[in-house]
């Protein structure tokens, strides 16, 4: 069943303010590419402990913390990679039923 | 109104001073303050390499707090590349370091070079014939340079 709401999507890194932010716009286009509505806030890992969003997306040595936090962990390491990002979205959002 | 630094051929001998030579471009701007290269290069100790964003590209940054005067962004390109201890992404020949007064002044700035980033900027700040056209480069990718 497809979600009734906006997809809360987190994308991490150490310190929550640059190389999230990058990673914030990639998933933003590559979200906006599946159709899929979306809200996507970057932050550090630790904050990110206190969320409770539906996607995390970020490198592996920050998703291995926190590998419960979401349905759906998403690990990249190319964060400006919109196509690759797009892929995983797509096929985890399908496991998930929440593609449009 | 963003600062922008440039820094070309740079020898460094590992990831700190390659860390610490990108955020000195930022102090020497007038950008951040003096405690700013070690903050960074802090940065990277405590969370590891993940600032290694894309294949052979760091981002370079510390907090506010650590000596952000401005939001400055500069480009550093080395003389020869080092290793960052980073699964995917190593080795490091191009670091893009930032700085900002305060948690939300980059934003803007920063979105603009992601931007950038993904329409080619990396290969035109690798291609740039010196200095100058490095800076040059940089500039056209942040709008309010």
């Amino acid at each position: 069943m497809a979600l009734d709401r906006r997809l809360e999507v987190l994308a991490v890194c150490g310190v929550g303010m640059g190389s999230s932010l990058m990673l914030k716009m990639t998933a933003e286009d590559a979200l906006s590419s599946l159709g899929v509505d979306a809200r996507v806030e970057n932050t550090d890992v630790s904050s990110a402990r206190g969320m409770s969003p539906d996607v995390v997306i970020g490198q592996g040595m920050h998703t291995g913390e926190i590998a419960d936090l979401a349905p759906v962990v998403i690990t990249i390491s190319d964060f400006l990679d919109k196509d690759g990002l797009a892929a995983q979205l797509k096929e985890r959002l399908t496991e998930q039923g929440w593609l449009p | 109104m963003t600062v922008i630094a440039a820094n070309d051929d740079v020898a460094a001998r590992d990831w700190r001073e390659a860390v610490r030579e990108a955020a000195a471009a930022l102090v020497a701007a007038g950008a951040a303050g003096e405690g700013y290269p070690a903050a960074c290069e802090r940065v990277v100790e405590e969370n590891g390499p993940y600032i290694v964003l894309t294949k052979g590209l760091a981002l370079v940054h510390a907090r506010p707090e650590d000596g952000g005067l401005a939001v400055g962004v500069g480009v550093t390109r080395l003389a020869a590349p080092v290793e960052f201890g980073h699964p995917d992404n190593d080795p490091v020949d191009l670091l893009l370091a930032f700085c900002t007064p305060d948690p939300d002044a980059h934003v803007g700035t920063l979105a603009a070079l992601a931007r950038s980033l993904s329409g080619g900027l990396a290969g035109r700040l690798r291609a740039a014939p010196g200095r100058e056209d490095l800076a040059r480069a940089l500039k056209e990718a942040v709008p309010d340079a």
